[in-house]
């Protein structure tokens, strides 16, 4: 499997999208679009990514388009950066590939009334003692351990679970994505072996890409939407980048288990094995829709839980209470998920699965499920970029609800695979070339600094102009890094 | 012999052997030398039974894969030796290994999942082939 360039049909129908027509394949019941400049879809072209956007176009149910936004690159069965809504009406299926192994990953954007010459002394005392106190990296547990009945408990109740045990405030809850808890979630459910894994990884980093960042806003480009978040230039930020941890891995791996023989009992014909899916009103869909739901709640509690464990660092070193800091959470929103929610479609008003695979939701402004403090100017997207450059609060705009189910991007996109980036570190020290731009980092290897380097990433600031031009969300403010920890 | 291959943000394990169960094996070794930076370090104390059913090669290849996966996530058990018999109703496997203990034991890469992307094992002139793809 090596990354073979695509060959197939790319038709530019608007400045910053691009059709795959659904003559491209037989058996596509929709096109595919992407959305990307001349620049960006070079790129795209060379890979498989493409083709990936065709094949979710033969999922049953699909509606308006395969989509794809600018930060996409190739992934298994569904490309990372997609988009589709399946219609139940329509005999829609849900895909566990489309919302991908790590459920609800996502990021959290914390703000604070310091700025940089508050924190630049504290510097390295600070990122070190995040990274001590903040597990990251393999096989670390964390200092919360839940039994299985309180595992389930947090599941159904998502953070607000939380607060009697003082490690949420009902502010926290208002921020939050959907107030992080899915209805309907089915924790029973979850198989023992997801409860084992995530019995003491909440409030735990990660590997990967996942990370914790000290940020700076470098500079406001929307004024009065920066003022509705609280976001003011200069000022120091915290933004955190995890999901569901072993617990969402096994949920997910537990539905593309059981589901193996599911798309021949029903019929379905697919063009690549990890996009298994089910009808959503069979058992078997809403076997996977209870259990990914609640392993969702459980990654709410997870950002949660390592943004209370930041606050508490921050109080540490710079001796005064976290509400005294004003470490208010800005937003917290999901870029691995599938939610039911109700779109026009074709002119008519339709409830439709949306699965977001590397896609941040993005509603406008009013829209009823953003928080009143930001109805005017549309809900917070946040685009974590690089450890070396930068990431965007963008707000969603109108545009996302007619193009793209409400989406954007999720970050810059990978560029190199993990080997190349090894490779291309080689003979070069990554956390001495941060130092040297003001940017302190930890990491648990060495390899995770290299694999994760800026050049591995395309330039988020590219991506997120065309997800600005494309008016599916703007830009509110550019967050630059100056320290980071990762696994 | 097993080696690694590029997918952008993940990483594949190519193995090549003589016999079906000898292509686990090394598959087994692939698959924890992702997870620890030197398998040279884990001591064989302790062995552990599996028994995976099926007859599909490359279910077997997953199955097998995800079982070894779950004993690290679970057990925190480093495997280092893998013997592996086939009969007609699917695969035992026998593993040795120790736990992970941070003082010798450095732990690479954190295998989220096994997929099933790209997944293949195939019977080539007498030689078998497979080929997986974990999430990294």
């Amino acid at each position: 499997m090596t990354a073979n360039r695509f060959n197939g049909p790319l038709e530019q129908v608007g400045e910053c999208s691009w059709r795959i027509p659904k003559s491209y394949k037989d058996g596509m019941r929709v096109d595919g679009l992407i959305y990307a400049n001349e620049a960006l879809m070079e790129i795209i072209r060379n890979d498989q990514a493409p083709e990936q956007v065709a094949n979710v176009a033969f999922l049953p149910g699909i509606q308006q388009a395969s989509l794809a936004m600018p930060d996409i690159h190739w992934g298994y069965g569904f490309c990372i950066g997609g988009v589709c809504a399946t219609d139940p009406a329509d005999g829609g299926v849900i895909s566990p590939g489309g919302v991908g192994y790590d459920i609800n990953c996502g990021v959290r954007l914390v703000r604070s009334n310091l700025f940089e010459s508050d924190v630049r002394p504290q510097l390295d005392r600070l990122i070190n003692q995040l990274f001590r106190d903040i597990p990251t990296g393999v096989g670390r547990g964390g200092k919360y351990t839940f039994d299985h009945k309180e595992l389930r408990a947090l599941m159904a109740s998502g953070p607000r679970g939380l607060i009697p045990r003082g490690l949420a405030t009902e502010r926290d809850i208002k921020f939050t994505e959907a107030h992080g808890r899915i209805e309907d979630a089915q924790p029973v459910f979850v198989s023992p072996r997801a409860l084992d894994r995530g019995r003491d990884q909440c409030g735990t980093l990660g590997s990967g890409n996942h990370f914790l960042e000290v940020q700076l806003v470098e500079r406001i480009a929307d004024e009065e939407a920066a003022k509705a978040m609280g976001l003011a230039e200069g000022m120091v930020c915290v933004m955190i980048h995890s999901g569901s941890r072993g617990l969402g891995y096994q949920v997910c791996d537990d539905a593309l288990h059981s589901l193996r023989g599911v798309p021949a009992k029903y019929g379905i014909e697919l063009p690549d094995r990890q996009l298994v899916c089910a009808p959503i009103d069979s058992d078997e869909g809403q076997h996977y829709l209870g259990a990914m739901r609640a392993a969702a709640n459980y990654a709410w509690c997870n950002r949660q839980l390592l943004m209370w464990q930041t606050r508490e660092v921050f109080a540490r070193i710079f001796n005064r209470d976290w509400e005294d800091l004003d470490m208010q959470l800005v937003y917290d929103v999901a870029h691995n998920i599938a939610k039911f929610e109700e779109h026009q479609i074709d002119g008519q008003r339709k409830r439709v699965w949306v699965h977001r695979k590397g896609a941040t939701r993005a509603f406008p402004p009013e829209h009823p499920e953003t928080p009143q403090e930001y109805a005017h100017v549309g809900q917070p997207v946040l685009i974590p970029g690089d450890m070396g450059r930068a990431s965007w609060v963008l707000a969603g705009q109108p545009g996302s609800m007619e193009k793209t189910f409400g989406s954007a991007c999720h970050g810059a996109g990978r560029l190199m695979s993990r080997k190349a980036a090894s490779r291309h570190a080689q003979g070069r020290q990554i956390r001495d070339e941060l130092a040297k731009r003001g940017i302190v980092a930890r990491s648990q290897s060495r390899r995770g600094l290299d694999e994760e380097q800026s050049d591995a990433y395309k330039d988020v600031d590219v991506v997120v102009d065309v997800v600005h031009r494309a008016g599916l969300a703007k830009k509110v403010a550019r967050l630059r890094p100056i320290g980071v920890i990762k696994g | 012999m097993f080696e690694t291959f590029d997918h952008t943000a993940d990483i594949g394990i190519r193995i090549e052997a003589d016999s079906l169960a000898a292509l686990l094996e090394e598959a087994g070794q692939a698959l924890f030398s992702l997870i620890i930076s030197d398998l040279g370090q884990v001591r064989d104390r302790e062995e552990i039974r599996l028994r995976i059913d099926g007859t599909e090669p490359d279910y077997l290849l997953f199955d097998w894969l995800n079982e070894l996966l779950y004993l690290f996530e679970s057990k925190r058990l480093l495997a280092s030796r893998f013997e592996v018999s086939i009969d007609e109703g699917g695969i035992s496997g026998l593993v040795g290994g120790e736990p992970w203990d941070r003082q010798r034991h450095e732990l690479d890469y954190e295998v989220k999942a096994i997929t099933y992307h790209g997944l293949t094992v195939e019977q080539v002139g007498g030689r078998w082939r497979g080929k997986v793809i974990v999430d990294i």
